[in-house]
């Protein structure tokens, strides 16, 4: 039974070392880095968005000036 | 007529700090030279210096440093510094003032293509609470889409210990003292209350940045270079620059004053015959002894330390370890521009030396000696409330400076019978009489002055 115990303490101990092998030695800015990365991707997706959105709205503006032209066209009439 | 390397700048390898008569001078080597010319040839340095962001920089001949100016592309010289503060000394108000500094810096630079290397806190110092940054080398040319490299240090040094007191309430001193490095993401993500984790700031910084540390475990080498390899857009970088700075900039001590400094409150306040007199003491005091630098002992709110500069003292340093007295200290002097720099402090415990080979930061003692000090209701806090006995304080006080004025509380005052309210007196000896002759073991008493109705007195002594 002893045994059979300090072989179930040995193998956690020896899982929880191996599990997390590089914790202590890590560069703590690390995470700093994945972080900046996920802004670089939320800011790469906001530029897309926006250059979709500028697109959007030159379409759209397009069709108000043809609307205000063809306004003053009818208003010379 | 030695050249002397500062203990403190050993980290960087494109330069050192140096000491030599008096004087402070940096050497700047190898690839930090052309960082240098870059932010000195396009005017960055000198607008820098201009907006008191930064300290001055003279080019000096190589020369005077011998052999480690010979190796060096370029000798430096700095304006003394009249005393070198710690953030672990540094109150709540000054913690944040030198964030804020910080960020400043790095927008301003970044406009001109420059970033910061890093973000140490101890690059930050202070004259009166005017914060400056002192280390030119950390300004890097700037490359389109790199990432902050400082942001993480930022965090530790300057974010979290703020984040301490103002979403939990602890000063963030001792803790800091204790890991010279500042306070880590991941700890501040472990004790943070969950409704101050629902605030989109403290998620983005705090526990995302913590989770991203914990996921980082689980990625590999080429995976981790993969992600040093994208770019963060300069926009993305000035819009994070400025999120924290908005950020920071609204934080207070969580249930402290509010921060303004109010004359009206300061004009109303009563002062006693004991304020009057003590102030004029002082006042005779410092116009008789002419300090360059003053240390207030127990400052408080920083009374005496202004009646000090009145008087002709030409800066105070200021030492407590009371928060809420040190935060409308810095307040006095901010809000009036004083000499005047307000320091944390156990006088029971003060700053030791530490760091790398225990040189890195120097103890509270060894980094200036004051011309003069006073201790103004001071002595009881350490004779009475931690059993310093009377000598050992009176040798260490007039130790520091070799004049000054120090009060003695009567054992039969109010405030110290409080203290002695709930403990036994183990303390028969103590007496004004016991006081005084103590004190002529180090010194001359000059003048002697009772100057409340409990008979507290002030004395001013000379060291012998």
């Amino acid at each position: 039974m002893r045994a059979i115990l300090r072989l179930a303490i040995l193998s956690t101990f020896v899982l929880i070392i191996a599990t997390e092998p590089s914790y202590a030695y890590l560069d703590p800015g690390t995470g700093s880095i994945l972080l900046q990365g996920l802004i670089a991707g939320i800011a790469g997706g906001l530029m897309v968005l926006r250059l979709y959105w500028a697109k959007v709205k030159s379409f759209l503006s397009f069709h108000g000036k043809k609307d205000e032209k063809a306004d003053k066209e009818l208003g010379s009439q | 007529m030695t050249v002397l390397v500062d203990p403190g700048s050993f980290r960087d390898p494109s330069g050192q700090i140096y000491h030599l008569d008096n004087k402070v001078y940096r050497t700047i080597c190898g690839d930090a030279a052309e960082h240098y010319e870059f932010a000195r040839d396009s005017g960055v340095l000198a607008a820098l210096v201009e907006d008191g962001l930064l300290i001055g920089s003279q080019e000096v001949d190589r020369g005077l440093l011998g052999p480690v100016g010979a190796a060096a592309s370029y000798v430096v010289e700095h304006p003394r510094l009249p005393f070198i503060s710690y953030p672990y000394e540094w109150s709540f108000g000054l913690l944040k003032a030198a964030a804020l500094l910080h960020l400043d810096l790095q927008m301003a630079a970044l406009e001109r293509d420059i970033s910061l290397s890093d973000a140490s806190a101890y690059n930050v110092q202070f004259l009166g609470v005017r914060p400056q940054f002192i280390d030119v080398l950390s300004l890097r040319r700037y490359r389109e889409g790199e990432f902050w490299n400082g942001h993480s240090q930022f965090c530790n040094q300057f974010l979290n210990p703020l984040l301490l007191r103002a979403l939990l309430g602890l000063p963030h001193n001792a803790w800091y003292r204790g890991s010279l490095e500042g306070i880590t993401t991941t700890d501040l993500a472990r004790i943070l209350p969950f409704k101050s984790k629902l605030s989109w700031n403290v998620f983005s910084q705090v526990v995302l940045q913590a989770k991203m540390q914990g996921v980082a475990r689980t990625k590999t080498k080429s995976e981790l270079a993969d992600t040093k390899r994208k770019s963060l857009p300069k926009t993305a970088f000035r819009n994070m620059l400025a999120q924290l700075r908005s950020w920071i900039e609204g934080l207070e001590p969580l249930g402290g004053e509010k921060s303004v400094w109010s004359d009206y409150a300061e004009a109303n306040t009563y002062k006693t015959e004991e304020a009057l007199a003590k102030r004029q003491f002082v006042s005779e005091f410092v116009t008789a002894t002419k300090p360059k630098l003053l240390w207030d002992l127990g400052c408080n709110t920083g009374e005496y330390s202004e009646a000090a500069l009145e008087a002709g003292a030409q800066r105070v340093i200021g030492f407590d370890f009371d928060q809420g007295a040190l935060d409308r200290a810095f307040l006095r002097s901010k809000h009036k521009d004083l000499a005047f720099l307000p320091l944390f402090l156990d006088a029971a415990n003060p700053s030791p030396d530490q760091g790398w080979q225990q040189h890195e930061r120097a103890g509270f003692e060894k980094r200036a000696k004051a011309d003069a000090l006073i201790a103004l209701a001071f002595e009881h806090h350490l004779a009475i409330g931690r059993n310093v006995p009377l000598d050992q304080l009176l040798g260490w006080l007039t130790g520091l400076a070799p004049t000054g004025v120090i009060e003695f509380v009567q054992k039969t005052d109010t405030t110290v019978q409080q203290m002695l309210a709930v403990r036994e007196d183990i303390f028969p000896d103590y007496s004004e009489a016991a006081f005084t002759a103590h004190l002529e073991r180090h010194a001359r008493i000059v003048r002697r002055q009772a100057i409340s109705s409990e008979d507290r007195c002030l004395f001013w002594y000379d060291r012998t």
